[in-house]
């Protein structure tokens, strides 16, 4: 019998999961389609499931020697210019084909030492959670990892128009599991999402997991940017496990130094 | 066994400063004067000596260190362990940086995990510079290096847990896994 981590998966049986971030190689543009969306839908995939193809197979292609690192790529942008003229009252005819309009729009507010990248510093001050609080530095630099494709630690246009379509869809998942309103999801909230993204993992997890962020006198629950983080490094995690539960059978048996690899070279 | 005795705290270098200098150094990194340091405060205080910005990541993974209570910063008794640990690690740190660069590389890094009892693959080193060389140099700034000590230490402190047998090896189910990796066991 083998072990289902979560067969919530959308796209039916062969749904491959974890397959995201995957990217890196040549796909063109981005094609949400498909991990663990839960309900959603294609619209509502939060994990950029970038330029994967749809069709089964386990869990996908090795993701190693993905230039970004295991979040990797968005897509190449297939033959775009990079250098495109983003720069500083482009009308909006000068966008670069394959970015959003409205995050082209944010950019130029966004950037603002006018460098055309957006690096951490101005990452954290435009985003914010509900309650207005600035994203954690944590989940900005992952961000910025998974979004980076020029590997120097800031992001260009093509990444940052990438990030804000990932955002939405995050945001509107947010929002959909956040039941009762409060502005943050509880461990409740977040074990029901987490269950309808297709894990398989007890309510304690969440539980515990929610209870790691919570400040003394701050809200019962965590905030948008952490919801993103946990998500995020939830479906790395599994892919990693995955890769070496090869018989499925829910257990996996490492040594010292495999252990710290897998961990490291996932999270962040 | 490799991770048996990694090390588990910077060595006791320094005399501990006296108190009315660290009051004085703390009521200066408290801007807001709340008589709590938060990790903005402090990671404005800090340098790595690179000109860059100190790793916000590393700023909170050492007031989570001390912050007893939770309250998302650290008051004055608490700042006193703020301050011996990362001076003790400035203190480690220049040993290895022998160029003074700010940076050290793989190598040194090697020799300092060595020195405090890690036993790992070349390859390991290679996986450590990729993913704590924040500024993309190859090498490892101060702030990176502290990051990097405390991830290492974090993960064979859950690993060790897991070992009961101290072999070296540990059969997990996914659910245990997911807590070793996210700090929650």
């Amino acid at each position: 019998m083998s072990f289902h981590y979560g067969q919530g998966y959308p796209g039916g049986g062969n749904a491959r999961p974890g397959a995201a971030y995957m990217g890196g190689g040549g796909h063109s543009g981005l094609h949400p389609s498909a991990p663990y969306a839960g309900a959603a839908g294609p619209q509502g995939v939060p994990y950029g499931g970038y330029g994967q193809q749809g069709h089964g197979g386990q869990y996908g292609h090795a993701p190693g020697g993905a230039p970004g690192g295991h979040y990797g790529g968005y897509g190449g942008h297939g033959g775009q210019p990079h250098g495109a003229p983003y720069g500083h009252h482009a009308p909006a005819g000068n966008m670069p084909p394959g970015v959003n309009p409205e995050a082209y729009q944010w950019f130029q507010t966004v950037d603002t030492d006018r460098s055309g990248f957006i690096n951490l510093k101005e990452l954290k001050q435009a985003l914010v959670n509900s309650n207005w609080s600035a994203f954690n530095d944590e989940t900005c630099l992952m961000m910025i990892n998974m979004f980076d494709k020029t590997r120097t630690g800031r992001m260009d246009l093509f990444g940052f128009s990438a990030l804000w379509e990932y955002m939405q869809r995050w945001r509107a998942l947010f929002q959909q599991y956040d039941r009762d309103r409060s502005g943050c999801i509880s461990g409740m909230e977040l074990h029901q999402a987490l269950a309808q993204m297709g894990y398989n993992l007890s309510p304690q997890f969440s539980e515990t997991l929610v209870r790691r962020f919570i400040v003394r006198g701050g809200p019962h629950g965590i905030q948008l940017d952490r919801f993103i983080q946990v998500c995020t490094q939830l479906q790395s995690m599994t892919q990693a496990f995955k890769e070496r539960d090869t018989a499925m059978s829910g257990n996996v048996r490492l040594n010292y130094e495999e252990f710290l690899s897998c961990a490291i070279t996932r999270l962040m | 066994m490799a991770y048996h005795s990694p090390y588990r705290a910077p060595p006791h270098i320094n005399a501990p400063p006296d108190q009315g200098f660290l009051w004085n150094i703390f009521q200066r990194v408290d801007k807001d004067r709340s008589g709590v340091i938060s990790d903005s405060e402090l990671q404005q205080a800090l340098s790595n000596g690179t000109w860059t910005p100190f790793n916000p990541v590393t700023v909170r993974s050492i007031i989570s260190m001390f912050d007893r209570e939770n309250k998302g910063g650290v008051n004055f008794n608490e700042f006193a362990g703020v301050w011996k640990y990362i001076t003790d690690w400035q203190n480690i740190f220049r040993t290895y940086d022998r160029d003074n660069s700010g940076f050290i590389d793989k190598n040194e890094l090697k020799q300092a995990l060595t020195g405090f009892g890690y036993r790992l693959s070349e390859q390991f080193y290679c996986t450590l510079i990729e993913k704590f060389d924040r500024q993309r140099k190859g090498q490892v700034a101060f702030d990176d290096f502290i990051q990097c000590c405390i991830v290492l230490q974090r993960l064979t402190d859950v690993f060790r847990r897991y070992d009961t047998d101290q072999d070296g090896w540990i059969q997990v189910s996914y659910e245990q896994y997911l807590s070793m990796v996210f700090n929650i066991v």
